[in-house]
């Protein structure tokens, strides 16, 4: 199961596994942010390629739209390998 | 679309088996299979993640790439000692090695970067061992991850 919501101070809070049967219900609410975000991962178990899509194609709008990009928090151990291999730590602030 | 799953008595060295629909709608009976899998033969998180994903890739190339669009996967777990080995397997016309090297764009930089290839990569860094076979009508991918002690 994969849930993303947005909570009232405007944090993305992504729940669940990100596989590739899920993207586009991402992709529908990374796709209405502008400048910048904090995405917080801490009830994330689960992201594949596909997931590392979305969040590597909201990147690259809202830095040509001149924003300040996705900040990620909270990320469990074996997501932090994952983005470390794919060298996504090179494109996201991770904290 | 799954088929029930077949044989597989759990922690006895017995394979787990099952047949999936070629479509990335057979995703979450897919993960069910692997949980299914990971928690009997009591395997860590962290195996069971990098097993997870390197299925996840292998299968949705297939989807995407392999043609045979009517054909199912089978799946099949098994693990041997310290050994997780997973296939799958899938009758095609002509080889079609999903599992070659592909272009990461690790080269270029960072935001102009293209996500293909990536899934591949991460799978093949977070196991010990791919291979790819081809025999009378059959592709077949092999996936072994060696456990920690």
């Amino acid at each position: 199961m994969f849930t993303i919501t947005v909570n009232e101070t405007g944090v993305i809070e992504l729940t669940g596994r990100l596989d590739a049967a899920q993207t586009e219900r991402a992709r529908e609410v990374f796709n209405r942010l502008s400048d910048s975000a904090v995405v917080d991962m801490q009830h994330l178990d689960y992201i594949s390629s596909a997931g590392l899509g979305v969040l590597l194609a909201t990147q690259q709008r809202l830095a040509r739209e001149g924003g300040k990009g996705l900040r990620l928090v909270h990320m469990n151990k074996m997501i932090r390998d994952v983005f470390r291999i794919a060298r996504f730590d090179l494109i996201f602030t991770i904290e | 679309m799954t088929t029930p799953a077949a044989g597989g008595a759990a922690g006895t060295g017995d394979p787990m088996r099952q047949l999936f629909q070629k479509e990335m709608r057979s995703l979450d009976a897919l993960f069910g299979f692997l949980t299914r899998f990971t928690r009997a033969e009591r395997i860590d998180a962290a195996a069971s993640y990098a097993i997870a994903l390197a299925v996840e890739e292998f299968f949705t190339n297939m989807v995407k790439y392999s043609g045979g669009q009517g054909n199912p996967v089978l799946v099949e777990a098994l693990r041997v000692g310290e050994t997780v080995t997973v296939r799958l397997e899938e009758e095609t016309t002509a080889p079609f090695d999903v599992t070659r090297p592909t272009q990461t764009q690790f080269d270029r930089p960072p935001l102009e970067r293209r996500p293909g290839g990536l899934g591949i990569h991460i799978a093949k860094e977070l196991l010990d061992d791919v291979q790819y076979d081809f025999k009378e009508g059959t592709s077949r991918i092999t996936l072994i991850k060696h456990l920690e002690k």
